[in-house]
């Protein structure tokens, strides 16, 4: 998290929302959020449907598994990576979405 | 509105730990795929990965690789003589130092906030001065701390520099028995290093 956090002045060139989902409360996300400093929204799914929605939900278990995905204008994911964000490659997987939805 | 969204799942009670474990794992396999070379430069330099060069530090300093997922790009590590087996000192280079702000001061206290946060020493800041730092406007932060149950001590040198316009580091520890003395000859190493520090191209961020 503080990864994108560190990367949302990029984020912002290449017209990209992040959005962090978990299935913590909300009052915990509040105190982490500022205790890391970030800015950028956190959702709390306590029920859990948004795992189920996008796979990371590891049968009954009160957690998320680590994933990220990037969602275009159109709503449609076009990338998945499980584990810890690689936020260099999302950068570069930013840049070259950017690139093919600014050609005609 | 934004055309595009990342999505990131996590989960936040056991996210820092998890971190942790997940990026030792990808150092690991990234290590297996492609290990960086240290090849030798001009005038007793060195050179990581066709990146950094640097005046290296002398025998016995081990280079350990970090990588992608690591809080450091590479570093050198020395096993100390000493009663403790954690005597021992290492210092790296970190192109993604804790925090994020791009402002040297404000990312030092974030730096700070997370820096030895595993180790549970409550470390205090004894020297907090600015100075130049790979040409540019730097901060160098000296750091001691103690544990009175393990009875050991830990000195700490944080340089903050720019490359770009992102905040990277170079820092050193060196873990002591309570009773032993600190060894400054290894801070002068790594003063040696972080000083002769040059980048030989432009960096990922520098060139998105």
């Amino acid at each position: 998290m503080e990864g994108h956090q560190r990367n949302l002045y990029l984020y912002d060139r290449f017209d990209t929302q992040v959005v962090g989902v978990s299935r913590d409360d909300v009052i915990t996300l509040q105190y982490w959020a500022k205790d890391l400093g970030i800015t950028f929204p956190l959702l709390s799914n306590v029920s859990g449907w948004l795992g189920v929605l996008y796979d990371v939900q590891p049968g009954d278990q009160p957690f998320f598994n680590r994933r990220t995905m990037i969602i275009d204008k159109k709503g449609i994911i076009r990338y998945v990576r499980d584990g810890s964000p690689d936020y260099k490659d999302i950068l570069a997987f930013l840049k070259k979405l950017n690139r093919e939805e600014g050609q005609p | 509105m934004k055309t595009m969204f990342i999505i990131s799942c996590f989960l936040v009670v056991v996210s820092l730990g998890s971190v942790c474990s997940a990026h030792e794992t990808a150092a690991t396999d990234n290590a297996a795929q492609t290990v960086p070379a240290l090849k030798p430069g001009d005038k007793g330099t060195a050179i990581y990965d066709g990146e950094y060069e640097f005046m290296p530090p002398p025998s016995p300093w081990e280079l350990i690789r970090g990588g992608e997922g690591s809080d450091f790009v590479f570093g050198f590590y020395r096993k100390d003589p000493g009663k403790l087996q954690l005597e021992s000192t290492f210092f790296a280079y970190s192109d993604e130092p804790y925090g994020y702000s791009k402002d040297i001061e404000q990312r030092a206290d974030e730096f700070l906030k997370r820096f030895f946060w595993s180790s549970h020493v409550k470390m205090k800041v004894v020297d907090r001065k600015k100075t130049t730092v790979l040409g540019a406007e730097g901060l160098v932060l000296v750091l001691e701390g103690k544990d009175a149950i393990k009875g050991t001590k830990v000195r700490s040198k944080v340089i903050l520099g720019k490359r770009g316009d992102r905040v990277v580091a170079f820092y050193i520890n060196q873990w002591r028995a309570s009773d032993s003395k600190f060894d400054q000859a290894a801070f002068d190493t790594f003063d040696r290093f972080a000083g002769s520090f040059r980048f030989l191209k432009k960096s990922f961020y520098e060139t998105l």
